[in-house]
Formats: structure tokens, sequence, C-alpha cells
């Protein structure tokens, strides 16, 4: 046995029968999750509210069309260089290992229609997602929250402008617009990045390639995985401009806000993923 | 309206009342911050509230512009009760104030300029030239003439906060509020704002400002009514002149910013 615990020292003749230890064990679980619960469902619901508001504010005056065109060269633009890296080298690294796999059994033809395939229903989106997440999301929060804990969200309702109308209403409407760009972008460079290893390192035959390409990838695929990227570029919108709206605690909660914008999101990214692949046959 | 209760003229100054605080409680969860507020705030005046960190003087202003609402009683913007009114109504009150921050809360991803043309720009139809005129008159006014194109990190703190007042004067409000505007100001540069403030009044008869402070010398010479806040209420009011011949205790103790006294770390 163990040695009790000085503080403890003192309830050892008082400690309860191990039953009622237990129960008591139980109870507190259970009253942790039901707190965590709690917790959990206010903070929904508080992302609900900017979720709808930054929907609600879209049809409301003033429209913010520059504030938004801003966001979206932002979150656009500035992220085309990492999307155009990553996007060439998942379809190139994609191409070496399905074709090492695919000629095991002589089918070195499918490897341009699996590529494509893959890249437009579920990475194209996914990692464009996952990316703008760290990159845009990131700074969203951090500069939301910046101004959450230097009054500048509370100078802008004391100059009686709606700060869900003027910062969040433009970066979720960017992100919206945003995403499925980058994810056709994405898609584009990641089939050629493909079509380069494919027939000038793997010599494959050019018209096998791109006739199972055309074959085999449907505009349906494209379309998912535009939709796809709707609802990523919504969900990092309101999940950022959420965690950066209602950051407390200094720098230090700064830094948290960022943190979670990033974590929450892509969590919820490929969660969504999933259930709008089911949901999608 | 009803107005019936409300007191018409300032007890102190005898100026007629242009805000009223009449028995309004706050409190944060369990934290009970405003216990019974009473005040009364002389319209075209200078009035300072007083009182230590954490006492609820930002929470007293906030309620004033209607960020925050009373959990009980009620307050008179002019002629306006807050209390019953809508979002939409009291954004159209929060519109007749200016505020200037402790921290100044310029935006950072804007210049002075920009910054102080913001809420012109956000509510008024003007031409740009219009907007530029206005700005650079009052870029001149507080002494940032050659910054106008600086970002909010390029500036020092005296600057911001006079940045932050010409952004609060900007759009010519009934009322002026003052976050600790001396706050971290070393004393040349708490002279030099004190002097401003002052300017500032002199410069607009029908400006009424209210200035929140913990540090009572820097607002012995602007202010022309006192109120000093202590546990969520008024616990002395008067003139800057009542306060320096008072020998209550708590004043003493607040003057000479001593550990001694009625109030306790
Ligand atoms: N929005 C809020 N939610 C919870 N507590 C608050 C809020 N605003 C202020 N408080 C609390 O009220 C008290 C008074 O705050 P404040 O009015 O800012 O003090 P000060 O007199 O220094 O300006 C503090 O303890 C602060 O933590
Ligand atoms: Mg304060």
């Amino acid at each position: 046995m163990s040695p009790p615990a000085p503080d403890s020292a003192s309830d050892t003749e008082a400690r309860p029968i191990l039953p009622v230890r237990v129960v008591e064990a139980a109870g507190r679980f259970v009253l942790g999750w039901v707190g965590g619960l709690r917790g959990a469902v206010e903070e929904v619901g508080r992302a609900g509210v900017v979720a709808f508001w930054g929907v609600a504010n879209v049809f409301l005056p003033p429209l913010r069309v520059r504030l938004t065109i801003q966001q979206m060269e932002f979150i656009g633009v500035q992220s085309l260089p990492i999307i155009l890296l990553t996007s060439a080298f998942t379809g190139a690294v994609f191409t070496l290992q399905s074709h090492r796999a695919f000629a095991m059994f002589g089918a070195q033809a499918m490897v341009g229609g699996t590529v494509g395939v893959a890249l437009t229903r579920e990475l194209g989106p996914t990692l464009t997602g996952l990316l703008v997440a760290g990159r845009a999301g990131s700074a969203i929060a951090a500069e939301l929250g910046t101004m959450r804990v230097t009054e500048q969200i509370d100078a802008l309702d004391a100059m009686a402008v709606d700060p869900l109308n003027y910062l969040v209403k433009p970066r979720v409407l960017a992100a919206v617009l945003v995403m499925p760009m980058l994810t056709a972008i994405f898609d584009f460079v990641g089939i050629v990045g493909s079509y380069v290893i494919g027939i000038y390192l793997m010599h494959l035959s050019r018209p096998e390639f791109l006739v199972r390409l055309g074959d085999w990838v449907d505009w349906d695929d494209i379309y998912s995985g535009l939709l796809k990227a709707v609802v990523f570029g919504f969900i990092v919108g309101v999940v950022s401009c959420y965690k950066g709206f209602y950051t407390t605690g200094g720098a230090r909660g700064v830094g948290q806000a960022t943190t979670s914008a990033v974590v929450v999101s892509s969590v919820a990214i490929l969660v969504s993923n999933f259930f709008i692949a089911w949901a999608i046959p | 309206m009803s107005t019936g209760e409300r007191p018409d003229v300032d007890p102190v100054t005898g100026h007629p009342a242009a805000i009223v605080y009449q028995d309004v409680w706050k409190a944060f969860g369990p934290h009970q911050i405003l216990r019974g507020l009473d005040l009364v705030v002389p319209r075209g005046r200078v009035t300072v509230i007083i009182g230590r960190s954490g006492t609820g003087k930002s929470v007293t202003i906030k309620h004033v512009m209607g960020l925050l609402r009373p959990d009980k009683g009620r307050i008179w913007v002019g002629d306006d009760e807050l209390t019953a009114m809508s979002d939409r109504e009291l954004r159209r009150v929060r519109l007749r104030f200016g505020i200037v921050f402790q921290q100044a809360a310029l935006f950072d991803s804007m210049d002075v300029f920009d910054n102080i043309a913001f809420p012109l720009r956000e509510h008024e139809r003007l031409k740009e030239a219009q907007v530029r005129e206005r700005v650079m008159a009052l870029i001149a006014q507080v002494g940032l003439r050659g910054s106008e194109r600086k970002v909010p990190s390029e500036l020092s703190g005296g600057m911001r906060k006079r940045a932050g007042l010409a952004r609060a004067l900007v759009r010519s409000p009934e009322f002026l509020l003052y976050d600790e505007p001396t706050t971290g100001l070393d004393p040349i540069l708490t002279a030099a704002m004190d002097k401003l403030i002052a300017d500032t009044d002199a410069a607009h008869p029908d400006l009424t400002s209210l200035v929140i402070s913990h540090d009572m010398h820097a607002v012995l010479s602007i202010a022309h009514k006192i109120v000093m806040l202590n546990e969520g209420v008024v616990v002395h009011e008067g003139t800057p002149d009542y306060f320096t011949s008072s020998d209550d205790p708590l004043i003493r103790q607040f003057l000479a910013g001593s550990l001694d006294g009625p109030m306790k770390v």
C-alpha cells in the first residue's frame, strides 16, 4: 500500500466504506460530464449565434463589399502559394504510391483515374480546408482575439457599429466564397502534379492516363468536392471568428483562442467530411 | 415620458442635469458591482468619477452608453430613459456619445487618419474632402499633425490617447466619456492630457464630459464636479474645493495615497 498523502491523514478514521466511495466517484464523474456537457452546449449555442448572425447579416446593410474583398484577398490569394505547393506534392506522392500498388496487378493504367477521383472528392476539399484553417483561421482568431482584449470590439459597439456586421460577416462570407476556388485550384494542380510524375517519371501511357481520368472523374465528384469546400469554408470562418470574438484573458487568451480555432475547425472539417460523404453517395 | 422623479438640476454645480443614474444596481454572477448608484452629471461641465481600481467605474460608464443594462434602477440621458429601450434605440443613444478608451482602442489595421475618420465614414454621408477637412482640423487640435499616416503601433501611449480623443470628438458628440485618460502616462504627459481635456471642454461649451480616474491629483484641475465611488455607491460628491478641504478620512487617504485609513488593500 502506498503511504497516505499528508493532507488525507486526518480522514483515515472517517473514510467511508468502499461502496459509498464508488457511488461518490461515479457521482463526481457524472457531474463532471454534465458540467462539461453544459459548457459544450453553451459554447455551441454562442457559436450558433455567431453563425446565425454571420449568415443573417449577409443581407443587412451595410454590405461590407470592400471588407469582404479584402478578406478574400487575405484568405484566398495569400493562401495560394501553400495550396499550390501542397497540391502538387500531394498529387505527386499519391501517384507514386498508387503506381507501386497497381503495378503489382499490372493495373498501372488506373493510376490517373484513381488519383483524379481521390483528389476531387476527398483530398482536394479536405486538405484545402485544413490548410486554410491552419493559415487563415488561426490569423482570424488571433486578430479578433487581440481586438477583443484591447477593447477594439467594445469601441465598435460604443461607436454604434455592429461588430458582427463589421468583423464577422466579411470573414465568414470570404471564407465561404474562397474555399471552393482554392479547392478547384488544388484539384487541378494536384492532377497536373500526378500527370507529371505519372508520365515523365513512371512512364505511364499518356492516353491511358488521360482516358481513365476522363472516364472516372464525373462532374458529380467535382461538385461534391466543391460543396464540401463551401461547408468547410463556413466551418473555418464561423469557428475562427467565434473563438476570436469571445476571447478573454489577455495575451494568453489570444494564444488559446488561436490554437483552439485551428483544432476545432480541423476536427469539425474531418468529422463533417465523413457525414457529407455518407449523405452524398 | 415619465420624467417625474428625475432631478432637473445638479445640486453641486447648479447646472441642468444631463445624465441621471437613479438607484442603479448591477451584478456579474455572484459579484455585486453597483449597489444603488445615484449620480447626476451636469450639462456642459466636466464631471470626474473617482474610485479605486475595480470599484465599477468602467461598468458605470458602460451603462450610460447602453453597453450594459442595469439589473435595477433607472438611467436618463437627456430626457430619454434607457431602461425601457430596445437595442436599436440604445444604438441611437450611443451615437450621441464619444468615448476615449483606457488603452485608446484604436483599430490597429488603420492609420491615425482612418481611425479618426472611421465614425464619420460609418455614420455620415460626407464627401471625402469634407471628411479630410474635419479629420485634419481635429488632428491639429489634439497636436498630432504629421502623424496622420502612422499606424497605432508606431505611436507612443500619449499620442494614441490623443488620436482616441480626436476619434471620439469627430462627430461632435453631446457627451464625451474618458476612461482613465491619464493612467499609464508619465507626470508630464498627464499634465498635457489634463490640459487637452480642459481645452476641449473650453472649445465646446455645450459638451458634457465625464471622466473616470483613480488619480485624484490628475483631476483636481479639470473637474467642475467630483464624485467618489466606493463599493458600488457614491460616498462623496462635491467641487474640487470640497475634496481638497475635506477632513473625511476616506478622502484624505485617497488624496494622500496612503495605506492607512478606512480603505484596505
Ligand atoms: N462584462 C463583465 N463581466 C463580468 N465581470 C465584469 C465585467 N465587467 C466588469 N466586471 C467586473 O466588475 C468589476 C468592476 O470593473 P470595472 O468597472 O472595470 O472597474 P474599474 O473601476 O477599475 O473601472 C471588476 O471586478 C470586473 O472584474
Ligand atoms: Mg476601468
